[in-house]
């Protein structure tokens, strides 16, 4: 599994190395007639400044809007995506509306601009290189590639249908598409699974995204371009910037904040998809809750394993091992939220999920970091109780009774027929044996440095099996009372 | 000189002295031992009380090593009387193999029956006397010892006039069934399922089902066969008379005909455990032995062991419903041409099986043997141990535990359970002892949320690395 993974990063480094030499060739733009007349509109020098300013404010705009469902990250996506990229692209560009690719063309025109032009332009520069990611929104189905040359990822094509599903807030417009590649044979099952969970993250972010986005916009529009753009002039080619750009209003808090602001989403999420699930989280919070509230760590509580995990990475040096884990830990949590809300799964399944990954992190833990997390541990296999664990007792047992009266009266007349020639050689033999006994265990207690056997034990002991055996019908009455009587004279 | 030539002299005659000395004493010692070994035990035919006063005896001398129990009632109601003999009586031990002894099962073959009840009186005064080999075996093994599964059988046969006893007289149970020839067939199932596909073993479907309802079985058979399923028994050999040979499986062959080689899966294993017995019995050993009747047929007789089938086609035999019912590997023994004989042969029928009885008990311990559990320590029980090569898998006990019997090589050993990922291993088999191989199964729901987790780390990685 690992190996996929570390392919997909390579694929993912070559991306970055591939992009990052884009930045210095022009991205040569395919042509259309609208976006001819766009480009050329742009071209003239001699249009009057105002209104290419007032043109940069509207295409800004549009283009902010735009931003606001770009790509919040390259997911961490399968790799068995790329060779699908191709056909999905086809079969998404279908649906897409190609407002996009003209401010797309508006912003690489820009490049070319002097220096004089306002600074929103040399924002839209580095925009851009943004939009290579949204390469897709250009309305050329038969491109393979983004509008700067280089090919789609597969992280683009869940970005695409994550954006899909925001606009249209429609969970069918995934369905339809998945069930469109699963006709086709173009994705299995498992990929289409993969696929569903990292759309699922990709929306949840463009929602936490664009509900931050929102907020922002609404108060210090343009106070945060100017903030915005001065960070961007400052900010390198580097493609995968995206999702720092959006959080670039907010660039000046702590990234704790973040986390905070994650917290806070995922509270607000909770609070929606608790009723949405049937309110099963709620019974979970109350059985499960053995933690306490007080560090803001609401939703982790329910895991009381990984809870005291996190306790146990207390010291200064593991903050960082600790950040981390709670990230994933609320991802993770996040996922199957989403998985819940889009009905993927039911809420049964999502909390029995959850259930099992606390108790794996139970064994994880354990295996990994050789730590026990203090809970109970799994008891091996030597707990056994000393009862036989063959039935050979229960069922003679059984037969013994089913055949109890019969068995009587036939025992009746073997010991009247032989005691009377037997009963002195019987207990003869009995003696000869118990004697032996006695003596081995003399003689072995004492090589073994033990005191005396205990006599008393012995005899409680064969007196015990005597009567097993009677009643087992191994032995007669009047044996087993020989026995006993040899043993009490000892 | 002369005065070390002399010394000498008188060396060489001293020498001579105490070589003689300790020739006599060593054949005096030989002489003292075997007396010894054999002292208490008493050679003369048991009738079914004296049967259970000689077991009882044996539990009274060795009574923490010894567990008198019955499988059941005969016909006539004759407990099928069984002697256990393990360090811890009553008890399976995780990882302790089981092993039985069955004799007498045609009632008038008598020598395997008389021949459990020296070696049970055998084990215990060998115990007490710090015989090492046979305090290892007790405290390692767990043996089931039944002189008489056919103790109604017997009593007919014993109670024939005279001394020359008839050939077929108490062969059979008091229903006059061949207990030999009523277990359920599953030879014909796996020689089906050996052409069309199907399972290699554990082929008695709806066991317990099966064999209650089943009215042909007669009542010894149905108790040994809810023997067999309740005690995991690895190894097992089967006691009779009128003929001189160990056999192997399969004894009912392929094709039908009347002799044909029906080798078993197994095949090389067998006649490894056939020859453990074989070879310490100078008379089944012996080349050069006649045969036991002039117009015999020992063809297939070779170093004292013969398959089955090559032999003469048995279906519905005890030997093969073990292998193919249970884990069981079992052995036929035929131990003497007389399937009678005189009392007074008894001694020496029991000098000749004695150390041959115990090696094959010894034989238990080879091979592949130990615990199969899951990631948290848990035994898996009914798990699937399958080896490379050899068509036939066993399973692994109640507690995970399994011995799976195996000729010297190299092999690969696979550990399965549904709702697992299988585990393979490759052993490299000697002789004996028993190699130990463990296996820890990781669930198919383990691995999944081991790739999750594999997940979340790579996209760690990739975040850090690209840092947002």
């Amino acid at each position: 599994m690992a190996s996929k993974y570390f392919g997909l990063f390579v694929l993912v480094q070559l991306f970055v190395l591939e992009v990052d030499n884009q930045t210095f060739a022009f991205p040569t733009p395919t042509a259309s007639t609208d976006d001819k007349a766009v480009y050329n509109r742009q071209l003239t020098e001699e249009r009057p400044l105002q209104e290419q300013i007032a043109e940069a404010d509207s295409v800004k705009a549009a283009v902010q809007s735009a931003e606001s469902k770009q790509p919040a990250a390259f997911k961490d996506a399968e790799s068995e995506q790329a060779s699908d990229d191709f056909t999905m692209l086809k079969s998404l560009a279908d649906g897409q509306k190609s407002k996009d690719s003209r401010e797309v063309l508006v912003k690489k025109e820009d490049h070319h601009v002097p220096d004089e032009a306002d600074s929103t332009k040399s924002r839209r520069l580095a925009d851009d290189y943004d939009s290579t990611k949204n390469g897709m929104d250009y309305d050329d189905t038969e491109s393979f590639r983004q509008v700067d040359g280089t090919p789609l990822t597969a992280e683009d094509i869940v970005q695409k249908i994550a954006n899909k599903i925001y606009e249209e807030d429609d969970r069918g417009v995934f369905d339809r598409i998945i069930s469109k590649l699963l006709k086709l044979g173009l994705i299995t099952e498992n990929q289409a699974d993969s696929l569903e969970y990292q759309v699922a993250e990709a929306l949840q972010d463009l929602i936490t995204k664009n509900a931050k986005n929102n907020e922002v916009e609404d108060t210090e529009n343009i106070a945060q371009d100017t903030g915005g753009e001065q960070d961007d002039q400052g900010a390198d080619m580097d493609t995968w910037e995206p999702r720092k750009r959006s959080y670039n209003e907010e660039e000046e808090e702590e990234e704790d904040n973040d986390d905070e602001q994650i917290e806070d989403d995922v509270d607000r999420d909770a609070e929606e998809e608790m009723e949405a699930a049937d309110n099963t989280w709620d019974k979970d919070t109350e059985e499960g809750n053995e933690v306490g509230q007080g560090d803001g760590l609401q939703d982790l509580q329910y895991f009381p394993n990984f809870y005291q995990l996190l306790r146990s990475l207390n010291s200064e040096k593991d903050a960082q091992e600790r950040e981390t884990l709670i990230t994933i830990m609320k991802t993770l949590i996040d996922f199957v939220k989403m998985m819940v809300k889009y009905g993927t799964i039911t809420p049964e399944e999502g909390v029995s999920y959850l259930e099992n990954l606390d108790a794996m992190i139970a064994m994880q833990t354990k295996n990994k970091l050789g730590k026990s997390l203090g809970l109970p541990e799994v008891g091996g296999p030597n707990g056994k109780n000393m009862d036989e664990d063959d039935n050979t007792k229960s069922e003679t047992a059984k037969m013994q009774k089913e055949y109890e009266n019969l068995r009587d009266s036939t025992k009746e007349e073997q010991p009247t027929a032989e005691s009377t020639l037997d009963q002195p050689g019987k207990s003869e033999t009995y003696l000869e044996a118990i004697r032996k006994n006695i003596e081995w265990l003399k003689k072995h207690n004492k090589d073994d440095g033990k005191d005396d056997y205990d006599l008393s034990k012995l005899k409680d002991f064969m007196d015990q099996q005597v009567e097993s055996y009677i009643e087992k019908g191994i032995i007669a009455k009047d044996e087993g009372d020989t026995i006993k009587r040899i043993y009490g004279s000892l | 000189y002369a005065g070390v030539g002399g010394s000498c002299a008188l060396l060489r005659h001293k020498m001579k002295q105490s070589f003689w000395v300790l020739l006599f004493g060593s054949a005096l010692i030989v002489l003292a031992s075997a007396a010894g070994s054999d002292a208490g035990i008493s050679f003369e035919y048991h009738r079914y009380e004296e049967l259970r006063k000689a077991l009882l005896s044996v539990w009274l001398q060795c009574p923490t090593i010894t567990r008198i129990y019955t499988i059941g009632e005969s016909f006539e109601r004759r407990e099928l009387l069984v002697l256990e003999m393990s360090d811890n009586p009553g008890t399976h031990e995780p990882g302790e193999p089981e092993f039985k002894y069955i004799a007498n099962m045609h009632g008038n073959e008598a020598v395997g029956r008389e021949l459990l009840i020296n070696l049970a009186q055998y084990l215990c005064n060998q115990y007490q006397q710090e015989n090492e080999t046979i305090i290892d075996l007790i405290h390692n093994t767990r043996i089931h010892i039944m002189p008489s599964m056919n103790p109604d059988g017997f009593e007919k046969a014993a109670s024939q006039p005279g001394e020359i006893k008839d050939w077929f007289v108490g062969r059979s149970n008091a229903q006059g069934v061949d207990l030999n020839r009523n277990f359920p067939d599953l030879d014909r199932i796996i020689y089906i399922n050996e052409r069309e596909g199907g399972a290699n073993n554990h082929l008695l479907q709806n066991m317990k089902k099966a064999v209650d309802e089943n009215t042909k079985l007669a009542p010894e058979t149905k108790a040994v066969i809810h023997w067999i399923m309740d005690i995991p028994f690895v190894l097992s050999a089967n006691l009779h008379g009128g003929d001189v040979v160990a056999n192997y499986p399969y004894d009912e062959t392929r094709t039908g005909s009347t002799h044909e080689y029906s080798a078993s899966p197994d095949d090389e294993m067998f006649k490894s455990l056939a020859r453990a017995f074989s070879m310490y019995n100078p008379v089944m050993s012996d080349p050069h032995r006649p045969p036991c009747r002039k117009n015999d047929d020992d063809s297939s007789f070779k170093d004292g062991i013969t398959n089955g089938g090559a032999w003469y086609s048995v279906p519905g035999g005890m030997q093969d419903f073990n292998y193919l019912s249970s884990n069981c590997f079992e052995i036929t023994l035929e131990l003497s041409c007389d399937k009678f004989p005189n009392e007074d042969t008894l001694k020496t029928y029991w000098q000749q099986n004695r150390d041959s009885l115990v090696n094959y008990i010894e034989q238990v311990h080879r091979g592949v043997k130990g615990f199969v559990r899951d990631l948290q320590g848990n035994p898996i029980s009914n798990a699937t141990i399958s080896v490379e090569g050899i068509d036939h898998d066993i399973t692994t006990a109640k507690d995970g535990d399994y011995w799976r019997l195996l000729a010297p090589g190299n092999y690969k050993v696979a550990a399965s359970a549904p709702g697992y990922l299988t585990v393979i291993k490759k052993v490299a088999v000697p002789y004996s002892p028993a190699t130990r191989v463990d296996f820890e199964l990781e669930s198919l729901m383990e691995r999944k949320e081991e790739e999750r987790e594999e997940l979340m780390d790579w996209w760690k990685m990739m975040s850090e690395t690209l840092n947002f």
